[in-house]
C-alpha cells in the first residue's frame, strides 16, 4: 500500500486503471493551504470549464446504486435539471452491488457505485452485452477514521486501526487495542474502553474498509453496525470512547477525524484534499458512476451531457458542497476524450 | 391477618390497580414520544437569536445558541461542577466548513447580541450569519453599509423570489407540458415503428408535431435563461463576523432576518410563516433544507390508494369465512393464518411485494402494453401502485379480523327477521347486515391506515425514492400516475437521519419530519373516526 493511496483502484482494469492513476499524481500542484478542508477555494482547479448546454437533450435518465453517491447524485440531478427542464432524473440509492443489475437490465442507465465492479459483477454484464461496462470516476471520497472530539489522540497507524476493528489483526499488531490507553493515551482515557462504530455488511464502505484496513481479514463482533454513514458519525458523537469509520463528507463538529499513518512510525496524515490527492492519505478511494457504453458507439447524448455536467465545473463544485473531494481538470480531459 | 389479605386478593382491588397502572405507563410513553418529538420539531421555525461572541485570543463568533454540556473530565478546584462548554450554530458552510462549532465557555471574553446582525437562509450552503456591505448592480454599487444595504435588500429579495416563482412556473407548468407532450409522441411513434409502420404518414406527421413541440420548447428555454441571468443581476456582499467576505448574486438569498430586532409578535408570525413553508415547499440540497410537500403528498396518497385496494378485498374475504363457509377444520385453519400473517415482518411483504407485483406483474404489462417505452420498465419498476398493493397485502389481515368482529356482532334476530319478510341471503347481507358491519370494518380501516403510514422497509423495494421528480397526480390524462415513483415521510426520515452528510444541520429536519407523519396520522385517523361515528349513530344496534 504504502505511498500509493489509491491502490484499491489498481485492480482488475489494470491498464485504464494506472493511466487514470497516473494522471491524478501529475495533476496534484493545486492547494498547498493547511486549512484545506474548510476553504473550499483551495479545492478548486482553475481549469474546470463551465457547463455549455446543447440542444437536443430530452427525456428520462435512471439511476440505481450506492448510497454513498446518493447525495451527490441528488445534487447534480438539481443541478442538470436546471440546464435541462426537460429532463427526468429518477435516483434510487439502495448499495453500490445494486448498480450491476440495474445496468444489465436496462433499468438504469447510470450506476453510481462506491466500489469497483467485481469480476463477478463484470463477467455477467459482459456475458449480456459483450462488452465490458465503462466505469468514470467522478469524485474522491477519503474515508475518514472518527474518534469523540474530546478524545486527544493524535495519529493512529493502519496497524493500530487495525487492531481496534478486527479480531484476526492481519497487519500484524502486537496487542489487541480495546482501550484507549494501548492506543497510546495517559490518564482517564487510559481505561476507557474503544467502542466500535461500523457500517452494515450491505454497504461499499464496509467492504473497502474490510479489504483495506483489515486485509480481509474479521471484524469483531461488538463493532456497533449503523444503517446509514451518518449514524457512525452519531454514535462516536455521543459515545466518548466510540471509534468509527465513514466518508470524510459526513463529519460533524462532534467528532474529530484523525490522522492516520500507512505504517506505524511513518508520517501522519490528516484526510484533507491535499494528502488525498498527494496520495499520502492511506483511506483515498475513488467513486464511481458506471454506464453501459459499446465500444466504439457514442455514448447516449442524455448519459454523455450528465457526465459532462458532472465534469464541469459547477459538477464539481457540487462535489466539493457534498463534502467529497474534486477532480483535477487532467484526469477529467482523459476521461471526456473516452467519451 | 391472612384472612384479611386473602380477602383483598380476591376482591379483585389489586387488579384493579394492575390495570391502571399499565394503562397509565402506556399513556406515560406515548406522551413521552410525543413531547420529545415536539420539543425538538417544533423549535425548529422559531427565529432563535443571534449571539456574537468574542473570544480570548481576540476572534470573534456568531450564531444561535445550540446548546451547553460539560466538558467531561474536566473537575478543577476552581470549577468543581466542571467547565463548560457551548455549541452554536455558526452557518457559513463554504467558509468554515462545518456549520456547528463548540466553544468552551472559559474562552469567551464577551458575549453579545447585537441588533444588526443578519440570518440568510440561502438557497445553497445552508445559512449565512453576518452583516453586510454592499449590494451592487453589475459593477455599480447601489448601497453601501450595513444599514442601507438591509433596507436596500428586502425589496430586492422580494423581487428575486417573484423571478423564482417565475422560473418555476415555466419549468414545472409550461416546459413539464410541452415535454408530456414530446414524450407521448416519442412513444406514439416508437409504438408504430414496433407494427412494422414506419412509413406512415402518421409518423411524419408526428415527427412534425415533435419538431413543433421542440421549437415551443426551445423559445421556452430562451426565456427561462433570460430570467436566471436577471436573477444573477444584483449581488450582495456579505461579511461575516470576522470580516471575511463573500459575494453572492441576491437570488441565491431565500429570506433574510434580523432576529435580535424582532419583537415576539413578529417572531410569533415568522413562526407560522416558516412552518408553512416546511410544508408547502419542495426540498432543496437533496432534501436537507426546504420544505417537505412531496413526502406529505406521496404518503396521503400512498394510503389512499391502499385504503381503496385494502377494503373490498378484506371485507370480501370476511363475509366469505362468516356468512358462507361452512365452519370446519378448513375456515379455521384460514382463520389461523390469516392472523399469521400480520405477524410477518414487513420487510418480507416487500421482497413479495418486488418479486410479484413489480417483477412478474409489472413486467408482464410492460411487455404487453408498453412495449413501446422498453428497454425503460413504466411499471415493472417500483412506483405508487405497487407500495399500495404490497401495504395492502401487509394490512388485509387487520381488516379481515375486524370485519368479522362486526359481522359477528349483528344480532341473529337482524338476520332472521330479514329472511322471514322474503329477502334473499344475498339481500339481506347487502341490506342489512353490511350496513350494521360498517362501523367494525372501519374501525379495521383505521388500525390498517395507522399501520400503513408508519411503514418504511416494504417501500423501498416497491417504489419509494429520495427524490422524485414529479408528483403522482397531476392535470395529464389520466390524472392518477400509478406507475410514478413517489416520496415518503418515513423514507425521509430514514434518507435526512441516516444517510444525509450534514447530519447536525439535518437533525431538526427529522424531528420536523416525524412530527408532521404523526400530524398526517392523526388527521387520517380522525376521519376515519368520524365517518364510523357518523355510521354508528346512523346504526345503533351494532355493538362495535
Amino acid at each position: 500500500m504504502g505511498q500509493f493511496a489509491f491502490a484499491n483502484v489498481r485492480s482488475r482494469l489494470c491498464g485504464n486503471r494506472m493511466v487514470i492513476l497516473s494522471f491524478l499524481f501529475l495533476a496534484i500542484s493545486i492547494g498547498s493551504s493547511v486549512q484545506s478542508w474548510a476553504a473550499s477555494d483551495s479545492m478548486v482547479d482553475p481549469a474546470w470549464k463551465d457547463y455549455e448546454q446543447v440542444s437536443g437533450v430530452s427525456g428520462n435518465l435512471n439511476s440505481i446504486g450506492s448510497d454513498t453517491l446518493n447525495n451527490l447524485m441528488t445534487l447534480w440531478a438539481e443541478g442538470f435539471r436546471k440546464e435541462y427542464p426537460n429532463v427526468k432524473i429518477q435516483i434510487e440509492g439502495k448499495g453500490s452491488s445494486t448498480a450491476p443489475p440495474a445496468l444489465i437490465e436496462g433499468t438504469a442507465q447510470l450506476g453510481p457505485m462506491s466500489r469497483q465492479m467485481k469480476a463477478k459483477e463484470m463477467d455477467k454484464f459482459e456475458a449480456k452485452f459483450g462488452y465490458k461496462a465503462t466505469s468514470f470516476p467522478v469524485a474522491v471520497d477519503a474515508l475518514a477514521v472518527y474518534v469523540n472530539k474530546d478524545n486527544p489522540v493524535k495519529c493512529m497507524s493502519m496497524e493500530e486501526v487495525d487492531a481496534a476493528f478486527s479480531k484476526t489483526r492481519r497487519r500484524g499488531h502486537s496487542v489487541d487495542v480495546n482501550t484507549w490507553g494501548k492506543a497510546g493515551l495517559d490518564g482517564n482515557w487510559k481505561s476507557t474502553r474503544v467502542s466500535l462504530y461500523g457500517r452494515n455488511s450491505a454497504s461499499g464502505t464496509y467492504g473497502f474498509f474490510k479489504k483495506t484496513v483489515l486485509k480481509k481479514g474479521d471484524y469483531k463482533d461488538e463493532v456497533k453496525e449503523q444503517p446509514g454513514s451518518a449514524s457512525v458519525v452519531q454514535g462516536v458523537t455521543e459515545d466518548r470512547g466510540g471509534l468509527g469509520y465513514s466518508g470524510i463528507g459526513y463529519r460533524t463538529s462532534g467528532v474529530r477525524a484523525i490522522p492516520l499513518s500507512a505504517k506505524s512510525g511513518e508520517g501522519c496524515y490528516e484526510p484533507t484534499f491535499t494528502n488525498a490527492s498527494a496520495g499520502k492519505y492511506p483511506l483515498a478511494r475513488f467513486l464511481y458512476l458506471y454506464v453501459n457504453k459499446a465500444p466504439g458507439k457514442p455514448l447516449p447524448p442524455l448519459v454523455a451531457q450528465f457526465l459532462t455536467y458532472v465534469y464541469s465545473k459547477a459538477g464539481q463544485h457540487i462535489v466539493i458542497k457534498d463534502g467529497y473531494f474534486p477532480l483535477p481538470q487532467t484526469l477529467i480531459t482523459k476521461k471526456l476524450g473516452e467519451m | 391477618m391472612p384472612d384479611k389479605i386473602k380477602k383483598f386478593l380476591s376482591s379483585g382491588t389489586l387488579f384493579v390497580w394492575f390495570c391502571g397502572t399499565a394503562v397509565a405507563a402506556s399513556l406515560l410513553m406515548v406522551g413521552g414520544v410525543l413531547l420529545l418529538i415536539m420539543i425538538n420539531g417544533l423549535g425548529f421555525f422559531w427565529p432563535h437569536a443571534l449571539m456574537e461572541l468574542t473570544l480570548r485570543d481576540g476572534t470573534r463568533v456568531l450564531g444561535e445558541l445550540k446548546g451547553e454540556e460539560v466538558i467531561p473530565h474536566s473537575e478543577t478546584p476552581e470549577f468543581p461542577e466542571g467547565k463548560t462548554r457551548v455549541r452554536l450554530k455558526v452557518g457559513n458552510r463554504d467558509l468554515y466548513g462545518l456549520d456547528f462549532r463548540w466553544v468552551d465557555t472559559d474562552q469567551i471574553a464577551l458575549a453579545d447580541s447585537p441588533k444588526d446582525v443578519a440570518a440568510f437562509e440561502r438557497r445553497e450552503w445552508g445559512n449565512f450569519y453576518g452583516r453586510i456591505r454592499e449590494i451592487a448592480k453589475g459593477e455599480d454599487v447601489v448601497a453601501t453599509g450595513n444599514q442601507e444595504g438591509w433596507k436596500a435588500l428586502q425589496p430586492l429579495i422580494e423581487w428575486a423570489n417573484d423571478l423564482h416563482d417565475e422560473i418555476e412556473h415555466l419549468q414545472r407548468d409550461v416546459i413539464g407540458d410541452i415535454n408530456f407532450d414530446i414524450e407521448e409522441t416519442r412513444l406514439r411513434i416508437r409504438e408504430l415503428e414496433l407494427r412494422a409502420q414506419r412509413e406512415s404518414p402518421e409518423v411524419a406527421e408526428l415527427q412534425a408535431v415533435t419538431r413543433q413541440l421542440e421549437a415551443h420548447y426551445q423559445k421556452h428555454v430562451a426565456t427561462l435563461r433570460a430570467l436566471s441571468r436577471q436573477l444573477d443581476e444584483y449581488s450582495v456582499l456579505l461579511v461575516e463576523t470576522n470580516g471575511r467576505e463573500k459575494r453572492l448574486p441576491v437570488g441565491q438569498i431565500v429570506k433574510a432576518l434580523r432576529p435580535n430586532d424582532m419583537g415576539l409578535f413578529e417572531k410569533i408570525l415568522r413562526y407560522f410563516m416558516n412552518f408553512w413553508s416546511v410544508l408547502s415547499e419542495e426540498p432543496r440540497e437533496a432534501n436537507t433544507e426546504g420544505g417537505i410537500f412531496p413526502a406529505i403528498f406521496g404518503t396521503v396518497m400512498m394510503v389512499l390508494i391502499m385504503s381503496v385496494a385494502v377494503v373490498p378485498f378484506g371485507v370480501l374475504a370476511a363475509f366469505y369465512l362468516r356468512e358462507y363457509a361452512r365452519q370446519g377444520l378448513i375456515v379455521r385453519v384460514i382463520r389461523i393464518a390469516v392472523n399469521n400473517l400480520a405477524g410477518v415482518p414487513s420487510i418480507v411483504f416487500g421482497v413479495f411485494g418486488l418479486g410479484f407485483f413489480v417483477y412478474a406483474v409489472g413486467g408482464t404489462i410492460d411487455t404487453l402494453f408498453y412495449p413501446e417505452a422498453l428497454p425503460t420498465p413504466t411499471f415493472g419498476t417500483g412506483g405508487i401502485l405497487w407500495a399500495s398493493f404490497t401495504l395492502a397485502l401487509l394490512t388485509v389481515p387487520v381488516v379481515i379480523v375486524s370485519t368479522e368482529e362486526g359481522l359477528s356482532a349483528v344480532p341473529r334476530e337482524y338476520r332472521e327477521g330479514s329472511l322471514a319478510l322474503g329477502a334473499t341471503k344475498f339481500e339481506s347481507m347487502l341490506r342489512v347486515i353490511l350496513p350494521c358491519a360498517l362501523p367494525g370494518i372501519l374501525t379495521g380501516l383505521i388500525l390498517a391506515v395507522a399501520r400503513a403510514t408508519g411503514e418504511v422497509a416494504p417501500l423501498m423495494l416497491t417504489g419509494v425514492v429520495k427524490l422524485a421528480p414529479a408528483l403522482p397526480l397531476d392535470h395529464h390524462f389520466p390524472f392518477l400516475h400509478f406507475e410514478r415513483k413517489f416520496m415518503h415521510l418515513g423514507f425521509h426520515i430514514f434518507d435526512v437521519g441516516f444517510q444525509s452528510p450534514n447530519v447536525e444541520a439535518a437533525k431538526p429536519m427529522v424531528y420536523v419530519t416525524t412530527l408532521i407523519l404523526v400530524m398526517v396520522v392523526i388527521v387520517l385517523n380522525l376521519s376515519a373516526v368520524a365517518i364510523r361515528n357518523h355510521m354508528r349513530k346512523k346504526f345503533k344496534a351494532s355493538a362495535v
